[in-house]
């Protein structure tokens, strides 16, 4: 499984792999076998990897999580790409990017007619490709960026408006 | 004694109340707006009554319909706690009416001292030190330099109407004085529309100190000791001690009795604070009266083991204090933090939101008073403070190694809380050296942020393995290398300009 946390205008890329019964965490390119995980009420964990023990309380908002390790509270969004939260977002017509990362791809251009889906941009961070997609049935009004363009968190995209509008 | 009584507040004091009376076979009555009706303290009491809007005007502070609720419920008393109605003569005086008894100090005393300039001129007929200054009528240069010679330098031209440092001018030497006066009545009269200024003697390293008055409507009067409160933000105390760290016996007793001095001009009676200013070189003037138990009333708690909210009730029921001044003392050391939904690197704005989740901790000699639980919404109708901690140990130093230790293992998700704050502050150096004075936040912390160092390795690896423990959603993102195995190896945090793991 592939993770984004947002925490300060940051994302970090987690990923957990669980093989044989053991979860391995990969984060920042180091993988950490996690030997045991003890859970007696839920969101509260001991987790033992080696020699190190982390005891952390996790709780879920409405769209953040929190949690709480070494007497620090953090705030985290998982920032999940193509959840129904974030197609419900882009039906807005919210467009702006998930991640900081590359342009590879621009797949419209000024006055192009979209249906609902459609992939309009390519955006690689790290190994990873992420869509941008049409939320609805529209018309492509300008394309902010194009390929090989570096593109940061939250910038807009493309700019497109419902047919008909 | 009362059979039974109603609370007239909300939050950590009505619970605290509440639980007094439970010791005392007192029964409560707790009122609550439509925000609060799952607050402890409505679990508590005996009996509930709902006021309806949240808005504190309608609710807490609605002195006709509390007066109706009391009389309807047959309570003999009103205990008011903090805030809200605490310090209102029109509410002592509404519940006298109707022959309710409010458990606090007269009308009349309330009165007197919320009323800064009167209390003054009676704490001067009673001997008691206060800070030296000019509040009169006249208002020319001539009269107004007279005046300030007098005092004597450093000293204070502040705008009567006055209010955040504007119309406020520190002179340090008389040939300033009058381009000074001048200058604070400019500012006054475009700011306020009123040049009326006062004048008076500045206190350099002024630190605040309040001694806890218990007085019973038998005539006598003890104190309990002080309490150091100089940490204060935007004027309100947020962490306090006792017994202050520059306290000496002699000090003490001066002081002491002073306070004394204090609640008997005044006739005072119930629980009351008297609070001091002292400077650098131990001199010390009244501020004001607080005519109410205080935030701050465990940490006195804790060091003496009296129980200043049950003597608040049977001092009210006309009981006669049994206890001696020459039997009291003072034993150990005991720090309170209040804990705030706010947020000390924006200006310690409030925060609200849902408590997704509330852990106090627990061990010996801590105390925690609070209102919270996991689930409550923090509103913004009403003060942000959320919880009261207490620790208390043999000495100062350990009682500081206790509050980190309990600050560290509070538990308090989903609103910003001033917790991180109040460990620094604790593990200040100077605060730990006892070097404490009233402008100690706008010192050292005046541009304070948490320490961004994002988010710990612990704290990834906790969240990545919840996560995957509680969300059975399948991976959706494609990878650009067929080999299952590669990306696992080169995803990372990329982002430019922070650390990554420890």
């Amino acid at each position: 499984m592939f993770i984004n946390y947002e925490h300060n205008n940051h994302v970090y890329n987690v990923t957990v792999e669980r093989r044989e019964n053991n979860y391995y965490i990969t984060y920042n390119n180091t993988e950490y076998k996690v030997n045991s995980v003890e859970e007696p009420v839920k969101g509260q964990l001991k987790i033992i990897i080696g020699d190190r023990v982390i005891k952390s309380v996790i709780t879920e908002g409405d769209k953040e999580k929190y949690i709480f390790v070494d007497g620090e509270v953090f705030k985290v969004k998982p920032v999940d790409l193509t959840s129904k939260k974030k197609t419900k977002k882009k039906e807005d017509g919210d467009l702006s990017s998930p991640i900081s990362g590359k342009v590879v791809s621009v797949k419209v251009k000024k006055g192009d007619s979209v249906k609902k889906g459609d992939v309009l941009m390519v955006i690689e961070a790290m190994k990873m490709e992420y869509l941008i997609r049409a939320p609805f049935k529209g018309k492509i009004n300008k394309v902010n960026f194009k390929e090989k363009d570096q593109i940061e968190i939250g910038q807009i995209t493309v700019d497109i408006s419902k047919k008909g509008e | 004694m009362f059979k039974k009584i109603l609370v007239a507040n909300r939050g950590e004091i009505a619970v605290r109340i509440i639980k007094a009376c439970q010791e005392l076979g007192i029964k409560t009555v707790a009122i609550y707006s439509n925000v609060d009706k799952n607050a402890p303290h409505v679990q508590l009491a005996d009996e509930t009554i709902n006021l309806g809007d949240p808005t504190p005007i309608e609710s807490y502070l609605n002195i006709p319909k509390i007066i109706k609720i009391a009389k309807e419920t047959n309570s003999e008393g009103i205990h008011p706690g903090y805030g809200f109605l605490a310090e209102n003569p029109d509410f002592a005086d509404s519940c006298n009416d109707i022959g309710i008894k409010f458990i606090g100090p007269s009308a009349d005393v309330i009165s007197l001292m919320g009323d800064k300039i009167a209390a003054k001129k009676t704490m001067e007929k009673a001997k008691v030190p206060v800070i030296p200054g000019y509040h009169g009528v006249k208002q020319d240069n001539a009269s107004l330099i007279k005046e300030g010679k007098k005092i004597g330098f450093p000293l204070l031209v502040k705008a009567a109407a006055g209010g955040g440092g504007k119309g406020m001018r520190i002179v340090h030497s008389e040939d300033l004085l009058e381009q000074s006066i001048e200058g604070a009545k400019r500012e006054s009269k475009s700011a306020f529309g009123n040049d009326t200024v006062f004048l008076e003697k500045y206190i350099e390293r002024p630190r605040h100190i309040e001694f806890q008055i218990l007085a019973d409507e038998h005539d006598n009067v003890i104190h309990l000791f002080e309490r150091e409160c100089s940490i204060q933000r935007r004027h309100q105390k947020i962490v306090e001690e006792t017994p202050s760290p520059i306290m000496t016996p002699q000090l003490r007793n001066k002081m002491g009795k002073a306070a004394i001095a204090a609640a008997k001009q005044v006739k005072y009676t119930n629980a009351g604070t008297v609070e001091f200013m002292v400077d650098g070189n131990l001199n010390f003037y009244f501020m004001e009266m607080n005519t109410r138990l205080q935030v701050e009333h465990p940490i006195t708690e804790a060091t003496t083991g009296i129980d200043l909210a049950k003597w608040q009730l049977r001092i009210a029921a006309g009981e006669k204090l049994t206890i001696k001044q020459s039997n009291l003392i003072q034993r150990g050391h005991a720090i309170e933090c209040r804990i705030y939904a706010e947020d000390p690197a924006n200006g310690f704005l409030p925060s609200i939101g849902t408590l997704t989740k509330v852990q106090p901790p627990k061990g010996p000699n801590i105390r925690d008073d609070s209102g919270i639980y996991t689930d409550m919404q923090v509103t913004p109708y009403y003060d942000p403070m959320l919880s009261k901690l207490v620790t208390y140990a043999e000495n100062r130093e350990e009682c500081i190694s206790k509050m980190i230790w309990a600050l560290s293992r509070y538990v308090i998700m989903g609103v910003t809380t001033n917790i991180p704050f109040l460990k620094e502050l604790i593990e200040h150096e100077e605060f730990k050296k006892g070097n404490i004075t009233t402008q100690f936040i706008d010192n050292y912390f005046k541009d304070w942020t948490e320490a961004k160092d994002g988010l710990p390795i612990d704290a990834i690896i906790a969240l990545a393995v919840f996560d995957s423990m509680h969300n059975k959603k399948q991976e959706i993102v494609r990878y650009k290398e067929a080999d299952p195995h590669s990306p696992w190896k080169h995803v990372g945090r990329w982002r430019v300009g922070s650390e990554g793991g420890k």
